[in-house]
């Protein structure tokens, strides 16, 4: 089980990374918001797996699941949340300026 | 009311209510102009009473939020380093929103500056006083979107376009940190520092250890625009407004610089012998590149932001060294270039509202100066400081560094360092000369009013004062690079 969720989480990263070095701005904001699911789901591996019972739910059954990396996830999603809108106004700004959404067309800051 | 262990997070609750109060009287902009210089005093205040505070204990003062214990709760550690350097930060941004009151930036007027300016305060200081690697994440991101937002409302038509490339490699930046966040958290169970420091320490070779390490040093070289990862730097400097652009070209890069203090001395002490290296490296290729870069640029805020890119190379050549010389050397050159760097921007932002279009493009404001006397010494005095000539504050700094690498034998850092000092000199007295120098060419004129020139002045006071008397920083600085050989200071003081 973990193999598959790090394979998924590796592919995730890999889409992440590839949307980032695009070309098209939309499509790089939207491998950033990949890269940061894809970290988020990486936090959530380092709690759940050396463990018998879910981190809040029931009676414990053996070991209880880590909790802390659950919050560090918490504060990570409320961040990158305000983190993405911040970068689509921005982008939203530049697109309207430039009327392309080319990341080659914003070349208005030269020497 | 004020209880004595509460210190160590005064100055950042103190900018924090603040922003949220000028951001609550957003409808007057005057109520908000005295709330942030007076939560900027109080801010300064409280620093300066506890780097006090932190002498006179002689050890770190910790501060558990909520009275949670550590490592479950959030834990603000003061270290000698961390208070100097708060010291510093207050220092400027207080200056920043005196030198914005006076100014004539539009965008000074818009209701959300002032909240900005005090978030982006309030980033800044949690970040040196985090005492846990999350909460350094969370208060850099603070940081992250107060700069941003500033840079994107700027007067300059380029701000947006800045902007989004800072907030672009800046969230490649905090996912990097999240990632050594999770590496860290998965090898050692801890997340504060001392915490890492300790179970680190009992086990160097643990899984995932160098995966944290690469990681956490990329995320800081972002941050710190150390050289291949400083192509956002330039341009962001550049269009920010300018009381902004001065904090962000001073103190807001020294925070990287101290994240990789952290490491070296702190974190990561057995791996340092291989960190130091890379950091000396990357120091001496970011002082050439910005000094060469400074040369070529056309817009005189750009070069100054160059010229930032050289000067946290020489940091980082301090910090890559590692002895107790070579950090204090770095303590206080990080001080002096932040207080000349924030005097220079801000010389430079009052040269472009003089000049008949705003903007500080050479070929715009070549004989502006003329009837500027006062603003012209100011420049030629942070122009010595920059280049590391007595009796500024720079030469101070220069004159350590120096030293540290003759003790550390490093003779081509010397070199490098000499080689900086001359096309600093270069690069600012070249400017000084076309804007104070030359005659004006034919359409353009001096406007008769425009920033005021406090801020910079007082600044610039700054740079000559500790440039004679030095001996009180240099005291505090050495004393806190013997502070952080000795990570046990910093871990005991924690654990208990």
């Amino acid at each position: 089980m973990e193999v598959l969720t790090a394979i998924a989480i590796g592919l995730t990263f890999a889409a992440g990374v590839f949307q980032i070095l695009r070309r098209n701005m939309v499509r790089a904001v939207i491998g950033l918001m990949m890269l940061t699911n894809a970290v988020t789901l990486f936090l959530l591996s380092t709690g759940a797996y050396d463990c018998d019972t879910a981190a809040y739910i029931g009676p414990v059954v053996g070991v209880r699941c880590d909790a802390l990396p659950q919050a560090l996830i918490l504060t990570a999603i409320v961040i990158s949340l305000g983190m993405a809108a911040v970068a689509l106004a921005l982008l939203y700004l530049n697109a309207k300026r430039y009327r392309v959404c080319d990341s080659d067309e914003l070349t208005g800051l030269k020497r | 009311m004020i209880v004595y262990r509460h210190l160590p997070i005064l100055p950042i609750v103190l900018p924090f209510l603040g922003a949220v109060t000028a951001l609550v009287l957003k409808q007057r902009p005057r109520a908000q102009v005295v709330i942030a210089l007076a939560a900027m005093s109080a801010a300064l205040a409280a620093s300066l009473a506890l780097l006090v505070a932190v002498r006179a204990a002689q050890a770190p003062l910790v501060f558990q939020v909520g009275g949670w214990s550590a490592p479950f709760g959030i834990t603000m550690v003061a270290d000698l380093t961390s208070a100097l350097f708060v010291v510093m930060s207050q220092v400027v941004l207080l200056l920043g929103v005196v030198y914005a009151v006076g100014s004539r930036e539009r965008c000074v007027g818009y209701s959300t500056f002032y909240p900005l300016f005090l978030f982006l305060a309030t980033g800044l200081t949690g970040g040196f006083l985090a005492g846990d690697i999350f909460n350094l994440f969370v208060f850099l991101e603070l940081l992250a979107i107060s700069s941003t937002v500033l840079t994107a409302i700027s007067d300059d038509r380029y701000g947006v376009e800045a902007a989004y490339k800072y907030f672009f490699m800046s969230q490649v930046a905090a996912v990097l940190l999240l990632l050594a966040i999770g590496a860290l958290y998965v090898s050692c169970g801890t997340l504060t520092m001392a915490g890492l420091a300790t179970t680190i320490a009992a086990n160097p070779d643990r899984a995932l250890l160098p995966v944290a390490a690469a990681l956490l040093t990329a995320a800081f070289m972002i941050k710190s625009a150390v050289f291949p990862f400083h192509f956002w730097q330039p341009d962001f400097h550049t269009a920010a407004p300018t009381p902004v652009s001065a904090m962000l070209s001073s103190v807001v890069v020294k925070l990287g610089v101290y994240g990789f203090m952290r490491l070296n001395t702190l974190l990561f002490v057995d791996h340092a012998h291989l960190l130091g290296p890379l950091l000396t490296g990357l120091g001496i290729a970011g002082i050439l590149y910005g000094g060469l870069g400074a040369i070529g640029t056309h817009n005189l805020k750009r070069m100054l932001a160059y010229s930032t890119l050289a000067q946290v190379g020489f940091v980082l050549v301090g910090v890559g060294w590692g002895t107790p010389m070579a950090l204090a050397a770095a303590i206080v050159f990080a001080f002096n270039h932040s207080l000349a760097k924030a005097a220079m921007l801000m010389l430079s932002g009052f040269v472009a509202s003089r000049a008949s279009v705003k903007s500080a493009a050479f070929e715009v404001v070549t004989g502006v100066g003329r009837p500027l006397p006062f603003a012209g010494a100011l420049f030629f005095i942070g122009a010595l400081a920059l280049a590391g000539i007595p009796p500024t504050n720079g030469f101070i700094g220069k004159l350590l560094l120096f030293r540290s690498a003759l003790e550390a034998r490093q003779v081509w850092a010397l070199l490098a360092i000499g080689a900086a000092a001359v096309l600093s000199l270069i690069y600012t007295m070249r400017a000084f000369m076309r804007i104070w120098w030359q005659p004006a060419a034919d359409g353009i004129t001096t406007k008769p009013y425009g920033d005021r020139l406090y801020a910079p002045a007082l600044l610039v006071a700054l740079v000559v004062v500790l440039g004679i008397a030095s001996e009180p920083l240099v005291a505090v600085a050495w004393e806190a690079a013997q502070w952080m050989a000795v990570p046990e200071l910093y871990i005991g003081a924690v654990g208990k």
